[in-house]
């Protein structure tokens, strides 16, 4: 018996190193994928905790409340709720057809030559730091747009509500135009990504049955990315929600909504960059807390509801094909 | 293309995880040596105001030659200087506003030194207007309520005969993050008019009704110089540092002094009964202080009373409210009146480990 067991092992030994491997690759990977779910579940839980206090507090209230004051001590989100979405939406208002022209321009129109510059220009305006554009937008952007851009429509469009008084050059427009810049290029690389692989001889075909490009454009490649280009508006929503730094610095962190477009507002992620180191009431502290966990919870809504979306027009256009 | 942005995106997310993972080491680590936030003597760090900033920037050299200890100083603002304190992150922390009842609470046990002099600053950029508008308090709380909206109100005018005001449309500015100049500006604005003590009132980061916010002294001052019709409010060393132009504010005796050192002098020799939590509010000295400025304002050191490096910090501070305040004068901070220095001694000698 025991001098079998040396001959036994020595076929298995080979076996034996590349089951090590799968465990190895296993173990690394899962411990990664665990270790990635408990921070998420930490982060939660703590910002959860910091906001206890508010949420006992105000509670639902919170939601509604139009005051944000540290003397009495009392909080409400609604009115940084709005600026979130009113930058966001707004943002997106102007980023979804230029990137989607964008992605069209870099993956049909553009000669050779243009099309790899200017997709590396569109990567690279993602990876400017948002800290960056926030003072560019103080020093350059501001001023030019509250000097030249701002008169004129108030001047010719100010009959419009919302659209009248006076320039400025910080305020929800501004913070609108920012978040436009960083939208961008995510809404755009990921749309040039998608109509790239909308394979050819769809398109082909089309221009063959003597459709014009719009119409190809139009009626064959949009559609068969529809899924997809709705998880990139997304996915630029997602990150305009979120984006702090840039917006606080051309925003004007107003304590109530605007009268009119070009008035300082403020949003929920800028009000925490700008007040959370050296709160002056424990109760303020706990209450940018609750705009965290708000700010999170609309996170989880946008990406779970591109997800919905995306998977079912995908599931829509494998049902038309 | 594709294989190269995929590697590319990979690096950024390698560059990410080590970032994060820098960051994650380095927060528990301070964390865990809290109270010590170094180990040796021979180094203090504190972090706050940016009103006190230019004056501890020449006590650090100055104090590491004479006693061999380096000053390290974070001007992060007030309100951050007292989170740091707070958490113990730092050794001391410094802030223009006295400590909240909830901060003082979360402090644990610190005491306050008033180791500076100064004063914050009304500031304007109006196009064609000159330098040294006159204003009052109550116009002043006015314009930051929005009750006054255009330069050529006749609530200025009638306080500034002879100077040409255009209609432009008045911008207040504020600070966005926890400030004690803004403490300052609105202690101020609160005792001069009761309409804003009781809509507004005062605090280091409060509900302004209207206008937009900025951060830090230099963001205020950026937004001010870059609107035109813009007022706001920074520490009377950015005036000169940035060249801005400065409102003339109407003291109780109804003079309109400059922010020089003996206007803020005056302010100090005028108030000397010390509040039971240490601090000594300067703003709106009584009338018989004729030529004292209205915005003047002590700037405190933060400290647990019981602290590591309990000697280390006592023999700085000694330094800094006598050795120290030499430098001041230079900078636009007067020297401490005598009352406050045997006053913070005392407060120095109950520091202990």
């Amino acid at each position: 018996m025991a001098t079998e067991t040396p001959t036994q092992r020595l076929p298995l030994s080979g076996h034996r190193r590349t089951r090590y491997g799968d465990l190895a690759l296993r173990g690394i990977t899962g411990l990664a994928a665990v270790v990635l779910g408990l921070l998420m579940v930490a982060l939660v839980y703590e910002v959860a905790r910091e906001a206890w206090p508010s949420i006992q507090e105000f509670g639902a209230s919170f939601l509604t409340g139009t005051e944000w004051n540290a003397v009495t001590d009392v909080y409400g989100a609604r009115d940084l709720i709005w600026g979130t979405l009113i930058t966001s939406l707004g943002a997106l208002l102007i980023a979804v057809p230029m990137s989607i022209a964008i992605g069209v321009f870099l993956s049909e129109l553009a000669p050779r030559a243009i099309r790899t510059p200017v997709t590396m220009l569109v990567e690279l305006l993602a990876a400017i730091p948002s800290v960056v554009l926030g003072l560019w937008g103080i020093l350059v952007m501001g001023p030019f747009v509250a000097q030249h851009i701002e008169p004129f429509i108030i001047d010719h469009f100010g009959w419009i509500p919302f659209l009248d008084g006076y320039p400025s050059n910080q305020g929800l427009f501004m913070a609108i135009l920012v978040l436009t810049i960083m939208v961008v290029p995510i809404v755009a690389s990921v749309s040039r990504e998608l109509f790239t692989n909308v394979p050819s001889d769809l398109k082909q075909g089309s221009l063959a049955l003597g459709a014009t490009r719009w119409e190809m454009v139009r009626s064959v490649m949009i559609p068969q990315v529809g899924g997809g280009l709705v998880a990139a508006v997304m996915l630029g929503f997602g990150r305009a929600i979120g984006e702090a730094i840039a917006v606080t610095q051309v925003i004007g962190g107003s304590n109530s909504r605007p009268d009119s477009i070009w008035g300082p507002a403020d949003t929920m992620a800028s009000r925490i960059a700008a007040q959370y180191a050296g709160t002056a009431t424990h109760l303020q502290r706990a209450s940018l807390a609750y705009l965290a966990v708000l700010l999170l919870a609309f996170s989880l809504i946008v990406n779970l509801t591109a997800q919905l979306i995306a998977g079912r027009m995908q599931r829509r256009m494998r049902g038309a094909a | 293309m594709r294989k190269l942005t995929s590697s590319a995106l990979f690096a950024v997310v390698l560059a990410i995880a080590v970032l994060a993972a820098a960051c994650g080491s380095s927060g528990s680590s301070s964390s865990s040596s809290s109270g010590s936030p170094a180990s040796s003597d021979k180094a203090l760090n504190g972090a706050g105001s940016t009103l006190v900033a230019p004056l501890i920037a020449q006590w650090a050299p100055d104090y590491a030659t004479k006693a061999g200890v380096t000053i390290t100083y974070g001007p992060v603002g007030s309100g951050g200087g007292i989170d740091a304190i707070t958490s113990r992150t730092v050794d001391f922390g410094a802030s223009d506003a006295p400590l909240s009842s909830d901060q003082a609470t979360a402090c644990k046990g610190c005491v306050q030194i008033p180791w500076a002099l100064a004063a914050t600053v009304v500031t304007y950029h109006v196009s064609g207007v000159p330098n040294k508008l006159k204003l009052t308090g109550d116009v002043l709380a006015k314009i930051f309520m929005g009750q006054i909206t255009s330069w050529n109100d006749p609530a200025i005018k009638s306080l500034n005969p002879g100077v040409n005001l255009p209609g432009t449309h008045i911008t207040p500015v504020y600070r966005s993050d926890g400030s004690g100049d803004s403490f300052v500006f609105t202690s101020y604005l609160s005792a001069v008019s009761p309409d804003w003590k009781s809509k507004v009132g005062a605090s280091t980061q409060p509900s302004f009704p209207t206008g937009q916010g900025a951060e830090k002294n230099s963001g205020v001052a950026a937004a001010v110089q870059s609107t035109d019709g813009s007022i706001g409010y920074v520490a009377v060393s950015y005036i000169a540092a940035d060249s801005l132009d400065e409102a003339l504010i109407q003291n109780a005796a109804g003079n309109y002094p400059e922010p020089s050192t003996t206007a803020i002098s005056a302010a100090a020799a005028a108030v000397t009964s010390i509040q039971p939590d240490g601090s000594i509010p300067l703003v709106n000295p009584p009338a018989s202080a004729a030529n004292a400025y209205p915005l003047s304002t002590y700037s405190y050191a933060i400290v647990p009373k019981q602290s590591p490096k309990a000697e280390a910090l006592k023999k700085f501070f000694t330094y800094a409210i006598t050795d120290g305040q030499s430098f001041g004068p230079d900078l636009g901070f007067p020297a401490l009146p005598s009352s406050v220095v045997s006053h913070d001694k005392q407060v120095i000698a109950s520091i202990h480990s």
